[in-house]
């Protein structure tokens, strides 16, 4: 009854959505009347080596050929932010919910659904999956590259779960580092600040032959604490120290080998609040931890000509030690093929399978445990897709599926079919409905999170013995569902201005709910004391639907004006079944409207600036205020290949929270004003 | 109940696809054109521009600019597509293809008129003889395949990190009378031949 009745509403804005836009394309397409398919002999070399080309089909396209809402963040937008870290980065994409919750943590979402432990984004790196099947999201703060050797970061709004699998729920983050070749030369960056304390960067490039070329790099950065509400030291200090290498060897023909690996240690604190069985039941301190590992990949790829082929094998270690809280080791082993080819003239197909295997250990604490303590875990993928070019290339019809078995669910299906109309050669519009699912981490089928101890006689409970509040896993937990309808329009309204609209309705089912249980005696450990059990099951559902709307202005050559804005709805409703005692639409930890306008201004030949306004309106769930944030960058290139920088974040207020997090009460600290200065020097 | 029904046959559709392209996979021959292949014949129109040709390599001032497409054809109808109606200097453009080296040499007869030869990966091992058939006569090769400018190629188109780059071998354009403008060389990658060449 529910389900038909949000529905309705939901399709009532879908319909109204599409009106606008339908209306709006209209408006361009009269506007900027122009005819025939994209012309490729009207542009430039200069341009033609500037095509940013992206891997949303898992195959070369470029951005206005995808039937996605993909934004690419490039190296020289990232230079040019000032971003200093890769969560920084991401507040450039358009649509992306990027929250700071202390100074080694984040929330980071796509389509709502923020949380720390945020499980419906993927993120990759270098074609490395990196979320933790602990609880299927990012621990973001050891996820780091060398930012200088990123080529672009591709995101990717809404289900990519074709080609991706599990976790592509809502958004799949691609990061992309240049290839060896391209970083042929020394770099050494130092510079410190008052939050970013100090931090230095060195790389360095070689050949070893005309076709092989390797770098190695290592990186260091020290980040100190900020305070949290009360104005209590947030001793949420971060250090980490990491370095890698990689290898690129082209023998002449068709062969290419990639080899690339990194190590890493991160040390991180926070102010950690944990229930205990006796007065005061709670208990305020601050704690550390560590997360180090380490990763190695191969990807060996082989063009034949009218097909390629491609081999991926990682291994992936991590150890998690989270001080009175949890430790946890972990060992991936990853392995991936695919094949594309053309089918005829006008299909091309890419297949493929993947091979998946986790092994994990965990020590557990009074507060969390997780059952069992060792686990294995293997997964089995295969997808298809299949691309047909229709009406003289003028459309683009895809349609392709996933097949995925995991141990705890069984087969998953991850269908979906695209189209992409590309109207004129400056217009596209393109529609999609596809199907993805959010497999069970480990979490969710064996924690025992005990996240209150009420004390005896306190609030709601009448007891003479202190009561806890548990959360459990539940092996009966399954699969998150999502149906998602896309539709996008993209236009070049002229030389130095384009478009990019995405709207989507997401349909969900089997979300997530804690179901209250019946309360029982336990005496171990002692004292006596009752627990109330919330039980992971799968009785929520309900709509999410929003617009993204990305826009770009080269007013002259030198000065570029870049805006962006998203809205989001979510209604989120528990099932009639449900004991969930978490009031309906539980989920407000997601602003409904961001903005943010971007200046990128070279002041004369040497001398960069950038500037970005921020807005990201009020988390009702989570009581956060809205807030306004300004960044500037200043860069100014110096004789001898040397580059002095200054960034500033957050100038406008003095301090502010973005997030408060879930599950684990870790105080939220402000986000500061802060600034920073550094020096880069290059070699060539 | 319905809808359970709908999604178990859904599930038998889709399980079943990926075995009928696999199966399709192995009878898969063609090589049509895609993005790559447009922003290239995007590239050849720019290089027909900054490239200059003897006047003797044509009949008369409007004669076209003969390209042939030596192996396998990744352009598809992309090229044909995108030159169609264009001119460079009063010039228009003329496409033809030759799988091999004995069918280049039938479709260029005695005349050898061609101006840009563009050599698909799969001929790569015959540039040799290519060029040796070609001797004399000022034609830009274009190719594809790491290496090519190094072996006597005049420029290769590479990809990397996902965009097309060029190479320019200097020498090899100066063996063959042409003269390549500036704008262009300074966006090239500068290939040396080997010594001794």
């Amino acid at each position: 009854m529910q389900t038909t009745r949000y529905q309705h509403k939901g399709l009532r804005s879908l319909t109204q959505t599409l009106l606008v836009i339908g209306l709006t394309a209209l408006f361009v397409m009269a506007a900027s009347a122009q005819n025939n398919v994209f012309d490729p002999t009207t542009m430039s070399v200069e341009d033609l080596m500037n095509m940013q080309v992206t891997s949303v089909s898992k195959r070369t396209q470029k951005v206005a050929d995808a039937a996605a809402a993909v934004y690419v963040i490039t190296q020289e937008d990232i230079r040019r932010s000032g971003a200093t870290n890769i969560p920084e980065a991401l507040r450039l994409a358009p649509g992306i919910q990027v929250a700071r919750i202390d100074e080694n943590k984040w929330a980071i979402s796509s389509r709502g659904f923020n949380g720390r432990f945020a499980d419906k984004l993927l993120v990759l790196i270098d074609g490395r999956s990196v979320y933790t099947p602990l609880f299927s999201g990012v621990y973001w703060n050891v996820q780091d590259v060398m930012l200088e050797d990123v080529d672009r970061i591709e995101v990717i709004r809404g289900p990519g779960a074709t080609l991706w699998g599990a976790n592509a729920v809502n958004g799949v983050i691609n990061i992309i580092t240049k290839s060896a070749k391209s970083t042929q030369a020394g770099l050494a960056t130092a510079g410190g600040g008052n939050e970013l304390r100090g931090f230095s960067n060195l790389r360095y490039g070689g050949t070893v032959n005309q076709n092989a070329y390797y770098r190695g790099y290592a990186k260091y950065f020290n980040v100190g604490s900020s305070s949290d509400p009360l104005g209590r030291n947030g001793t949420d200090n971060w250090d980490a120290l990491r370095g890698g290498f990689r290898g690129d060897w082209n023998p002449t023909g068709p062969d290419s080998i990639t080899l690339q690996g990194d190590m890493y240690r991160s040390h991180y604190g926070e102010l950690l609040t944990i229930p205990q069985l006796n007065a005061p039941y709670s208990s305020t301190f601050p704690n550390a931890g560590a997360i180090s590992g380490g990763n190695i990949l191969g990807r060996w790829a082989h063009d034949f000509g009218n097909s390629s082929t491609s081999l991926q094998v990682y291994f992936d270690h991590t150890n998690i030690s989270e001080n009175s809280l949890f430790a946890d080791h972990q060992n991936i082993i990853d392995i991936d093929f695919q094949h594309s080819f053309h089918l005829t003239d006008s299909q091309a197909v890419i297949w493929g399978a993947g091979y998946r295997s986790i092994g994990d250990d965990n020590q557990s604490s009074f507060t969390v445990s997780l059952q069992p303590t060792h686990s294995m875990l293997n997964q089995f993928s295969g997808f298809a897709q299949d691309e047909i070019s229709l009406f003289d290339k003028r459309v683009q019809l895809t349609i392709g599926s996933k097949l995925e078995h995991n141990d705890f669910t069984g087969l998953e299906v991850e269908p979906n079919a695209r189209v992409l109309w590309n109207v004129t050669p400056n217009q596209s519009v393109w529609t999609a409905v596809s199907r993805a699912v959010r497999t069970p981490a480990l979490t969710e089928r064996g924690l025992q999170l005990v996240s209150a101890v009420i004390p005896p006689g306190g609030p709601g409970n009448p007891t003479p013995f202190a009561a806890e509040a548990d959360v459990y896993g539940s092996k009966q937990f399954q699969s998150e569902d999502l149906l998602a309808y896309e539709v996008g329009y993209r236009v070049q309204v002229s030389n130095n201005m384009s478009a990019d609209i995405a709207t989507f309705y997401n349909n969900y089912t089997h979300l997530r709910s804690a179901e209250e249980g019946a309360p029982f005696v336990q005496t171990d450990p002692a004292p006596l004391h009752l627990v109330v059990p919330f039980v992971a099951s799968n009785k929520m559902h309900g709509g999410t639907y929003g617009a993204e709307v990305f826009t770009e202005y080269k007013i002259i050559p030198r000065w570029k004006m870049a805006a962006s804005y998203s809205y989001l709805q979510m209604d989120i409703l528990k099932d009639t079944t449900s004991t969930d005692p978490t009031p309906d639409n539980p989920n407000m930890s997601s602003p409904r409207h961001q903005f943010y306008v971007r200046s990128s201004l070279d002041v004369f030949r040497h001398l960069e600036h950038d500037l970005t306004v921020r807005y990201v309106d009020n988390l009702p769930g989570l009581s956060i205020p809205n807030y306004y944030s300004v960044d500037t960058h200043f860069s100014y290139a110096l004789p001898r290949s040397f580059e002095l920088s200054i960034g500033s974040q957050n100038l406008l207020n003095h301090q502010h929270l973005e997030f408060v997090p879930d599950f684990i009460n870790i105080s939220p600290t402000q986000v500061k004003r802060s600034i920073y200065g550094s020096i880069t020097w290059h070699s060539e | 109940m319905q809808a359970q029904a709908i999604k178990r046959r859904v599930r038998a559709a889709v399980a079943i696809l990926p075995l009928l392209l696999m199966a399709t996979t192995l009878s898969a021959q063609n090589s049509p054109g895609s993005s790559e292949y447009l922003i290239k014949a995007g590239f050849i129109y720019n290089f027909a521009n900054l490239v200059q040709w003897p006047a003797a390599s044509f009949a008369q001032p409007e004669s076209p600019i003969v390209i042939v497409i030596l192996g396998e054809d990744h352009f598809g109808a992309t090229l044909d597509r995108a030159l169609d109606g264009k001119k460079v200097n009063a010039r228009s453009f003329v496409i033809k293809r030759a799988r091999s080296i004995p069918e280049l040499q039938r479709t260029l007869g005695s005349q050898k008129d061609c101006q840009i030869l563009y050599v698909s990966s799969s001929e790569m091992p015959h540039l040799g003889e290519a060029i040796q058939l070609l001797k004399g006569v000022p034609v830009l090769t274009i190719g594809e395949t790491p290496g090519f400018a190094r072996n006597g190629g005049i420029i290769n188109l590479i990809l990397e990190d996902n965009k097309v780059r060029f190479e320019v071998n200097v020498q090899a354009a100066k063996d063959a009378e042409l003269n390549i403008s500036s704008r262009l060389l300074a966006l090239a990658r500068i290939i040396q031949p080997p010594e001794g060449r």
